[in-house]
């Protein structure tokens, strides 16, 4: 019982700080409304018992990635972009029928592929070790060369953002207006 | 103990993906776009980690895992992009950024 209203509590605050994402017009409370996306996610997975990813969930996505959000915010000049018109109201009526046709198929293949999977396998390992122990465990035997090759691209993003980041000698006009 | 079903946390994270992608279509700001889209990478993993409990398997905590890693990496690609953007170019919509139109 405790659980549910746990779990309604964070899915309520998710869902509706996902609203204040998508409709929000201010740029610095999208990203308050985003960190609040991120902290009730983090809720849910302690719920659904994944201590794990939702501790990397908070030190990782709501400190590092949400402080990064905010410097480039800080870095860029909004005065302009905040006076237009921030939607494209058109286009979005225009393709949420199909958008919501997509949501109607992923639901489908969803429930069609849970149907058929395995079930339970490491339950009586999770009661017994732990849930970061068994993740640990299985990151580092079966996910071993995924591991690694997602540092090699940490490492390829790093270089790219600061090789994309770095000062250039001259300025180009925009030609297209 | 009874856990929480997986369709209570299929619903959270459809709602969820519905409004990242919606934003990703509607928004004119390119940061905002950027979030929306983090928006979208953290409806995928509330349905890794709900059908991880459902099915008491761990993979889908480690695919979690795997997408926070290239989230931070994506975040911090796009974002030096759209400072690029900014300083060279001075824009501050999406559809002032044309030049790759035929």
């Amino acid at each position: 019982m405790i659980q549910w209203l746990v779990f309604f509590l964070f899915s309520g605050i998710a869902v509706l700080s996902a609203l204040g994402v998508v409709f929000l017009p201010n740029p610095i409370y999208v990203i308050l409304a985003l960190l609040s996306v991120l902290v009730s996610v983090a809720g849910l997975f302690f719920i659904a018992g994944a201590e794990l990813v939702g501790a990397i969930q908070l030190l990782i996505y709501a400190v590092a990635v949400t402080v990064f959000y905010v410097f480039v915010l800080t870095a860029v000049p909004w005065e302009k972009a905040i006076k237009k018109d921030p939607f494209y109201r058109v286009e979005g009526l225009i393709s949420f029928p199909l958008v919501l046709a997509l949501y109607v198929e992923m639901v489908l293949v969803f429930l069609i592929g849970v149907s058929v999977s395995p079930k339970g396998q490491f339950r009586e390992l999770i009661t017994k070790f732990g849930n970061t122990e068994v993740v640990g465990a299985i990151l580092f035997s079966k996910y071993f060369l995924a591991f690694e090759l997602v540092s090699l691209v940490l490492l390829i993003g790093m270089i790219g953002a600061v090789i994309i980041g770095r000062k250039e000698a001259q300025t180009y006009e925009d030609h297209s207006s | 103990m009874k856990t929480i079903p997986l369709e209570a946390y299929l619903i959270v994270s459809i709602v969820l993906f519905g409004l990242g992608v919606f934003g990703m279509i509607v928004r004119r700001n390119l940061v905002t776009v950027l979030m929306s889209m983090e928006l979208a990478l953290n409806a995928v993993n509330v349905l890794f980690v709900g059908a991880d409990s459902h099915l008491s398997l761990v993979d889908g905590q480690i695919f979690a895992l795997f997408i926070i890693a290239l989230a931070a990496a994506e975040a911090a690609v796009g974002l030096g992009i759209i400072i690029a953007i900014f300083r060279l170019r001075k824009v501050d919509s999406t559809d002032e950024i044309t030049d790759m139109r035929g």
